[in-house]
C-alpha cells in the first residue's frame, strides 16, 4: 500500500512542476472560493516582495482534505507550508518544525496574544508546531424579531433562560427555538453543553478518566436531547451540518444558533444587521459557560528544502495587517493584540465573541485534538451515537459512557507515548 | 547435434516442435494480455485480501503485521457490520426492484411508435449523463423542506403528516438515496432491455396475433422468454454494482442519521479513511466480496436452469 501510494505520488510530483529551490508548496485544507482568493492575493504580495520565489498553492476541499492530505504525506509528497487544523496537529506533530525560536526573533512575535501562543503549542505544551491564523469561538446568534414575536423580552443569559426562550419560540407556527447541529461537526455543541452543565471543562480527571460521563456532563447531553425531543429544534436537524443550521437561522426557521464568526459572513449577507445580534453562550448552574474554541494555523514540515523561505512565508501570512485582512474575510478572531479596536470588529454582531474572550465567566474549551483518534471520534463515533441519542435509541448516560470509554483509552495511549 | 541432423529424410522438420507449437506457443501470444490482467486485477486483489489478515493502521505505522483471523473475529461481533449488512440488503433490493420494473416498462414503451419518441428517448437517458455527485446533491436539496418541493408534495398527498425531511428520519432515510438511485439507474435497464426487445423477430408476434393470443400471453410467452437471458445478466450486474455503490448515500446522508443508511461500502470507506484502519476495512470488503460472489454463482446457476437456449 505504502509502495503504491509512493509510486503514485512520485508520478504526481514528476507530472507537476519540477521542484527548484525557490518553489514553495503550500497546501490549504479548509477551502472555499473566497478563502482561496484572499490567500492567493496575500501569496502574490509575498512573491512580489521576494523576487524569484514561486508559491504553488494546492487547495484541498475540506470534505476530503483529511484523507487526501494523509495520502499525500504518506506518499512522500510533503508540502513546505501547510494550513494545519488543530485536530490534525497531534498526528503530524513529529514532522512539523518547532517555530519557538523563529517567533522569538520575529518583529511581530511580541504582539501575538497569549492565547495564540498557547494554542500553537497545544500538542505538547512546549513546541510551537504552528502559528494559529485565527480562532473559531462559539457564541450565540439570536433572531430579535422571533424573540419579540414569542414575547421573550431579553436574550438568554443562563441555560434555563435558553430552554425557556426556545420553548416560547417553538410555540409559534412553523418556528423553532434552536438550530441544533445533529449532523457533521455537531460534537462541539455536545461538549460545550456537557461542560457548561458540569461546571468544568477539563476532559480528564487526575486518574486520566474522561469527565464526559460525570452526572453534570450527562445532564448537559440530556439538555440537547430534550431540546430535540420536545420539538424545540426542527425534526430534521438531527442530520443538520454547518450549511443547514446557518440556513435555518437566516431563513428565520429557528431563533438561536451557536456558531463561530465564519457563520457571520453568510448570515449578514441575508439578514439586516438590526434583526440579529450575537451574545456569549448561556452560563450553566456554576455560573460559567465553556464555549469551544477551535483554530487552524500555518505549519512548516521538517522536510522543507528552504526552511528560512518557508518561515518567511508563514511570517508574511501571520503579520498583523495580513492577519486582520484574513480574519475579516474568512471569519475568525484575529491573533494580534489590539485587533479588536478595528471598527470592523466593534459591532453588535461581533460583540459576543470579544465579550466571551474578555468575560470572567466564559472559559474557552479546547478540544483534546492531540489525541490521535480524535478526528475519528468527532466525525464518526460521536456523530453516530449522538444521533442515536437524539432519536431516542439510546440514553444520554449510554452515549456519555461510550464516549468516556473511548476517550479514556485514547488518553491513556497518548500519555504512554509522552 | 542439431535438430536438422535428427530429422530423417522425408519427415517434417516441424515435428519435434509439435509440443511447442500447440501447447506453448498460443500461451505466448496471449501472455501480454494475461500478464496485464494479472498486474491490474489479480495483484491488487491478492494484496487487498491479504490486508484483511493484517493490522494496517495509518495512525500506528509501527504496529503492523499478520494477525490471522483477528479482523474477522472483530467483524463477527461488530454490531455496526450487521446493521450495515442489513441496510445493504434493503438498499440493493429496493433500488434494483424499482430500477428493473420501471426500466422494463420504459423499454416496452420505447419499443412502440408514438409522436415525440425521439425526444422522450433522449430525455430518458439524461440521468445517465449527470455525475452522481451532482444528482446526489440535487436530490438531497429536493428532499429539504426549506428549499425543495418534495416534502410539501408528499404532505399534500397525505404520505407525510407534515412536510419534513425524510433524510433526517431514521425509518425513512433510506428512501432518499433509493429514490435518487432509481432515477439514476432506470436508463441502464431501459437501454439494455430495449436492445434485447428489438432483437426479437417480428414474425413471432405476427404468428401470435394470427393465433389469437392476448397481449398478456404474447408478453409472457414471447417477450419474456426472449428477454430472460438479458434480464438475468443485467440484474446480476446491477445488483453487484448497487451493493458497491456508495456515492449517492455518502453525499445525501453520510450514512446517517444514526447509521440508518450506513451500507457496507460506506462503512468500508469510513473505516479506511476516517479511522485509517485499512486492515479492518479490507476484512469488511472481503466479506462483501464473498457475499457478492455467492450471489453471482446462485444467479448464474438459476440462469442456466431457466434459460433453455
Amino acid at each position: 500500500m505504502r509502495g503504491l501510494i509512493g509510486a503514485i505520488s512520485a508520478l504526481a510530483i514528476m507530472a507537476g512542476s519540477t521542484a527548484s529551490a525557490e518553489t514553495l508548496k503550500l497546501v490549504e485544507v479548509i477551502t472555499s472560493p473566497e478563502r482561496t482568493k484572499v490567500l492567493q492575493a496575500q501569496v502574490d504580495a509575498f512573491e512580489a516582495a521576494n523576487p524569484g520565489t514561486e508559491v504553488e498553492i494546492v487547495s484541498l476541499p475540506w470534505g476530503q482534505a483529511f484523507e487526501k492530505f494523509a495520502t499525500m504525506v504518506a506518499g512522500g509528497d510533503i508540502p513546505d507550508v501547510v494550513e494545519m487544523p488543530d485536530r490534525w496537529a497531534g498526528i503530524y506533530k513529529d514532522k512539523l518544525v518547532d517555530l519557538n525560536d523563529r517567533i522569538a526573533e520575529w518583529e511581530h512575535g511580541a504582539t501575538l496574544t497569549q492565547k495564540t501562543l498557547d494554542m500553537g503549542r497545544q500538542t505538547d505544551g512546549k513546541s510551537a508546531r504552528m502559528i494559529p491564523y485565527g480562532f473559531y469561538l462559539r457564541a450565540l446568534f439570536y433572531n430579535k424579531k422571533l424573540l419579540e414575536e414569542a414575547g421573550v423580552s431579553a436574550p438568554p443569559r443562563t441555560m434555563e433562560d435558553f430552554m425557556a426562550a426556545s420553548k416560547a419560540v417553538s410555540e409559534l407556527d412553523g418556528k423553532y427555538g434552536y438550530c441544533l447541529r445533529g449532523g457533521p461537526g455537531g460534537l462541539n455543541g455536545w461538549i460545550m453543553m456537557a461542560a457548561t452543565m458540569n461546571g468544568n471543562n477539563t476532559f480528564f480527571d487526575e486518574d486520566g478518566k474522561s469527565t464526559l460521563n460525570q452526572p453534570g456532563s450527562v445532564e448537559g447531553i440530556q439538555f440537547l436531547i430534550d431540546m430535540y425531543q420536545n420539538g424545540y429544534a426542527p425534526k430534521d436537524s438531527v442530520s443538520w451540518g454547518f450549511n443547514e443550521i446557518v440556513a435555518g437561522f437566516y431563513s428565520g426557521t429557528c431563533a438561536f444558533l451557536d456558531q463561530d464568526p465564519d457563520a457571520l459572513i453568510a448570515v449578514s449577507e441575508r439578514m439586516d444587521a438590526e434583526d440579529f445580534a450575537v451574545i456569549p453562550m448561556p452560563v450553566g448552574p456554576a455560573g460559567k459557560a465553556f464555549p469551544t474554541i477551535g483554530f487552524a494555523g500555518w505549519s512548516m514540515f521538517d522536510t522543507s528544502a528552504d526552511k528560512d523561505l518557508s518561515w518567511k512565508l508563514i511570517a508574511h501570512l501571520s503579520s498583523p495587517e495580513a492577519n486582520k485582512e484574513w480574519a475579516k474575510r474568512v471569519g475568525v478572531i484575529p491573533i494580534h493584540e489590539g485587533a479588536e479596536q478595528d471598527p470592523h470588529f466593534r459591532t453588535e454582531q461581533f460583540a459576543g465573541w470579544f465579550e466571551t474572550l474578555n468575560g470572567e465567566e466564559y472559559v474557552p474549551t479546547v478540544m483534546p485534538t492531540y489525541l490521535e483518534q480524535f478526528g475519528y471520534f468527532a466525525d464518526s463515533i460521536a456523530l453516530e451515537t449522538s444521533q442515536e441519542a437524539l432519536l431516542g435509541q439510546i440514553s444520554a448516560q449510554e452515549v456519555a459512557d461510550q464516549w468516556a470509554a473511548f476517550l479514556t483509552d485514547e488518553y491513556a495511549r497518548w500519555k504512554a507515548a509522552q | 547435434m542439431t535438430a536438422i541432423d535428427s530429422v530423417a529424410p522425408g519427415k517434417s522438420r516441424a515435428r519435434p516442435s509439435f509440443y511447442f507449437r500447440y501447447m506453448v506457443e498460443p500461451y505466448l501470444y496471449i501472455a501480454p494480455a494475461l500478464i496485464l490482467i494479472a498486474l491490474v486485477m489479480l495483484v491488487p486483489l491478492v494484496i487487498g485480501i491479504s490486508y484483511a489478515f493484517q493490522a494496517v493502521n495509518l495512525l500506528r505505522p509501527f504496529q503492523t503485521g499478520w494477525v490471522g483471523f483477528e479482523n474477522f473475529q472483530a467483524l463477527w461481533s461488530d454490531r455496526k457490520f450487521w446493521l450495515a449488512l442489513s441496510n445493504t440488503f434493503w438498499w440493493t433490493i429496493g433500488s434494483i426492484f424499482f430500477q428493473f420494473f420501471l426500466g422494463l416498462g420504459l423499454a416496452l414503451l420505447l419499443n412502440t411508435q408514438f409522436y415525440g419518441k425521439r425526444l422522450v428517448q433522449a430525455l430518458v437517458f439524461l440521468p445517465w449523463a449527470v455525475p452522481t455527485f451532482l444528482s446526489a446533491l440535487t436530490w438531497a436539496w429536493l428532499f429539504n423542506p426549506t428549499i425543495g418541493p418534495l416534502p410539501h408534495w408528499l404532505a399534500a398527498l397525505g404520505i407525510l403528516s407534515e412536510p419534513f425531511n425524510i433524510l433526517g428520519d431514521p425509518n425513512l432515510a433510506m428512501w432518499g438515496p433509493v429514490t435518487a438511485n432509481v432515477w439514476f439507474g432506470i436508463p441502464f435497464f431501459a437501454i439494455t432491455l430495449l436492445a434485447a426487445l428489438q432483437s426479437i423477430p417480428g414474425e413471432l408476434y405476427e404468428a401470435a396475433e394470427i393465433d389469437g393470443a392476448t397481449a398478456w400471453q404474447t408478453f409472457t410467452k414471447i417477450t419474456l422468454p426472449f428477454l430472460a437471458p438479458m434480464i438475468a445478466i443485467t440484474v446480476m450486474l446491477r445488483t453487484i454494482w448497487i451493493a458497491n455503490f456508495a456515492d449517492l448515500i455518502f453525499v445525501m446522508t453520510g450514512g446517517g442519521p444514526a447509521n440508518s443508511t450506513q451500507i457496507l461500502s460506506t462503512y468500508i470507506f469510513t473505516t479506511a479513511f476516517r479511522k485509517l484502519d485499512f486492515g479492518y476495512a479490507s476484512a469488511i470488503a472481503v466479506a462483501l466480496l464473498g457475499l457478492l460472489l455467492l450471489y453471482a454463482v446462485i444467479l448464474l446457476v438459476l440462469r442456466r436452469k431457466l434459460v433453455k437456449i
